[in-house]
């Protein structure tokens, strides 16, 4: 029980650190940006890619990933978001339009093969990859009948560390406060002098920053990279986490993840393997009714 | 003038009969030269199934390349089209339907997925268009492709190894080496290839004295298998069988070593590609399967094919890569054989069809013959992984 407790808390720990990308764009904006979970996969794919195709360092890898995760937000916001709001499009167009990037991105990445377009951004087609043995260092203890593997263990700080950092921006700081106010009435915002797109460009890269560095974090501990991580993995359990966190709310994110992972790990120890989805999502429901607000959120308005 | 006419009956009976006798063993040459025998590939290039697919099409491109330089099929070229079907079931029946009715392929060759293969068989048995299936390997794809129906489907053929045929003959091979107690199933429960799989590995252990202490049922999009693996080794199991598709088995093995087990894996066709090979690293060295195909044998048709790979395309083939292009080959050694007239596509994908059945060649997976439910029927290599990307032989089952 004790190593499926650290499962919960590893796999836990990446889906809050993923939802709170999620959601941070979803309490300022109003709107879900569904290729978020492709950010998560570029990122991993180009720090993977950096190491075994350019002879990279891990470290100098990951730092790039991350940087071009958060760029990402920027493109997202300039190609996806921006013309949009200024037409005054409904949101589901904003929805619309970042499921059509992330398509785009999963595509690019599938696609590349040697001598291809894409092949300076992954090589490898559909196929999944790890990162190779001795490329960043991951020992493993064995103490009292629990497998303690060094990646996964520093998964969980980090992921802790971050949302704490950012809990602090949020609430702390001007920069927060900007945020915050533009979250709250981005008219009143802007009327008391906050340039409400630099904001949201802030918000975008923040956040893609932090899907990122999940997607790195995930494919890295879990050796699995591939073109689908992020569809597949942490897309739908994102959107999970932050309806049952709270829409918009960064602890809620943060405690979402832990329970949703605590969640499937339990149903696999109490009720069976083959239940696990349906046990988390069950749960999910079951937190739409007797609380849409979920954990931590205000009460729903209308909102995509 | 009814003279006329009456030697003019006899002439035409005299060259209908000259030109019939060239039917079956004769040299159908003149109408096969300057025309082109349309084939298409449904494979998964991306999506689950782009681990096995694109070595499917490599081979195949491969051997449509040699027969082409070669003076084609009676002087006949072949064009392929390989059309993704990105391991969706849906869309590979809609890939299926297009070549099979707008484009008007002679036949097909595919799809990778046997999940794929119940929405793509049927349809080309109803629309009477031969198909091989070249990876596909789960139940009730030859002969009975319109399972619960047991009619037989005259145009589905498949040259893979079944997981029926491959399973068990691996679990009996390790059984005899290593007399395993106990056993622990890890099986995908979401693609058929996968459920197949630990259906058989279920219905065959007890023969060989393999207690099963535990089933495992996942879905191949969990974020984490770490859970399941804990599963699997807290019941301490002298073999872990794995049944999945892509990377899952690699990702079990690399969990199951790190949680400290060190017992044997055991697969099937879902361990037959480099990839996984590759990824397992040293967790995967020994990790036992059977295969249609050995990358080692040094027979004429595999050395040859071996070496034609690695010259285009500058790395190993693969048991897909193999089949794949023995697929061309079969169907290429068919439509040499079926006198095809090229204007009756009906006609001439029926006389295929009968053709297929007769084929009798020298393969990459050796002496090639269908079984009379057109199923494959050849030699059965038991491979390991060598922790290096690669495999080793262990036993050979004729």
């Amino acid at each position: 029980m004790g190593q499926q407790i650290l499962n919960a808390i590893f796999i836990g720990s990446i889906y809050a650190l993923f939802a709170v990308g999620y959601t941070l764009v979803f309490g300022v904006l109003d709107i879900l940006n569904l290729a978020h979970s492709a950010v998560f996969t570029l990122a991993a794919a180009v720090a993977y890619t950096l190491v075994v195709n350019h002879g990279q360092s891990f470290w100098v890898a990951c730092a790039l990933g991350i940087v071009i995760a958060a760029l990402m937000g920027l493109v997202i916001e300039y190609l996806c978001l921006r013309p949009l709001r200024r037409r005054r499009a409904p949101p589901i167009a904003a929805l619309i339009s970042t499921i059509g990037l992330a398509l785009i991105i999963v595509a690019a990445i599938e696609q590349g093969r040697p001598g291809t377009l894409f092949s300076w951004l992954w090589v490898d087609g559909a196929n999944p990859v790890t990162m190779p043995p001795g490329t960043f260092p991951n020992p493993t203890w064995n103490v009292a009948g629990l497998t303690l593997e060094g990646a996964k263990l520093a998964v969980i700080p980090i992921s802790i560390v971050l949302m704490l950092i950012l809990g602090y921006v949020m609430r702390f700081t001007q920069v927060g406060r900007g945020l915050r106010a533009v979250a709250e009435n981005p008219r009143a915002a802007r009327l008391m002098g906050i340039d409400v797109d630099r904001m949201i460009s802030l918000t975008l890269v923040i956040s893609s920053a932090l899907g990122g560095l999940a997607g790195i974090l995930f494919g890295v501990a879990l050796g699995d990279i591939s073109p689908y991580i992020g569809r597949d993995s942490v897309e739908v359990r994102g959107l999970a986490v932050i309806v049952l966190g709270g829409m918009g709310s960064i602890p809620g994110a943060v405690l979402g993840g832990y329970v949703l992972g605590a969640i499937e790990v339990l149903a696999v120890v109490l009720l069976g393997s083959n239940v696990r989805a349906g046990v988390a999502f069950a749960a999910l429901f079951l937190m739409l009714v007797l609380r849409p607000q979920g954990l931590f959120g205000a009460q729903l308005r209308e909102r995509l | 003038m009814r003279r006329v006419r009456l030697v003019s009956i006899l002439a035409a009976v005299v060259v209908a009969a000259a030109c019939g006798s060239t039917g079956g063993g004769g040299t159908p040459a003149n109408s096969y030269s300057g025309k082109t025998i349309k084939l298409g590939a449904v494979l998964s290039i991306t999506g689950a199934g782009g681990v096995y697919g694109p070595q499917s099409r490599d081979g195949m491109n491969l051997a449509v390349d040699e027969i082409n330089k070669a003076g084609g099929v009676n002087g006949a070229q072949i064009h392929l089209d390989v059309k993704d079907d990105a391991s969706l079931q849906s869309q590979s029946a809609q890939v299926a339907q297009t070549m099979i009715q707008s484009d008007q392929d002679l036949a097909l060759l595919g799809p990778t997925l046997s999940n794929s293969a119940v929405a793509v068989h049927p349809l080309a048995e109803s629309l009477k268009t031969p198909i091989l299936a070249v990876s596909t390997t789960g139940i009730h794809i030859v002969p009975d492709c319109n399972f619960p129906k047991t009619d037989p489907c005259k145009f589905v053929f498949r040259d893979s190894l079944g997981e029926e045929t491959a399973i068990p003959d691996n679990i009996k091979s390790y059984a005899a080496d290593a007399h395993p107690a106990t056993g622990v199933l890890l099986v995908a429960q979401d693609d058929k290839f996968s459920s197949d799989g630990g259906k058989i590995v279920q219905a065959t252990v007890a023969t060989y004295n393999i207690n099963l202490l535990k089933v495992i049922k996942f879905n191949k999009a969990e974020a984490d298998l770490s859970p399941y693996v804990t599963q699997a080794v807290a019941a301490k199991p002298d073999v872990i069988f794995i049944t999945s598709l892509g990377g899952i088995p690699a990702k079990i093995m690399i969990e199951a070593r790190k949680q400290g087990w060190a017992g044997q894996f055991l697969g099937g066709n879902g361990f037959n590609t480099a990839t996984v090979s590759k990824n397992a690293g040293a967790a995967g060295q020994g990790a036992r399967s059977a295969s249609a195909w050995y990358l080692g044998n040094s027979f004429p048709s595999n050395a040859d094919f071996v070496n034609a790979f690695k010259t285009a395309y500058g790395h190993d083939p693969d048991q897909f890569a193999a089949q794949g292009y023995a697929g061309i080959k079969i169907i290429a050694d068919a439509a040499k054989r079926a006198n095809l007239t090229f204007s009756d596509l009906p006609g001439d994908r029926e006389k295929l069809r009968a053709a297929m059945e007769t084929v009798n060649i020298q393969t990459p997976l050796g002496p090639f013959q269908f079984t009379s439910t057109h199923d494959v029927k050849q030699t059965v290599w038991i491979i390991k992984m060598d922790g290096n990307g690669g495999f080793t032989l262990v036993h050979q089952i004729s």
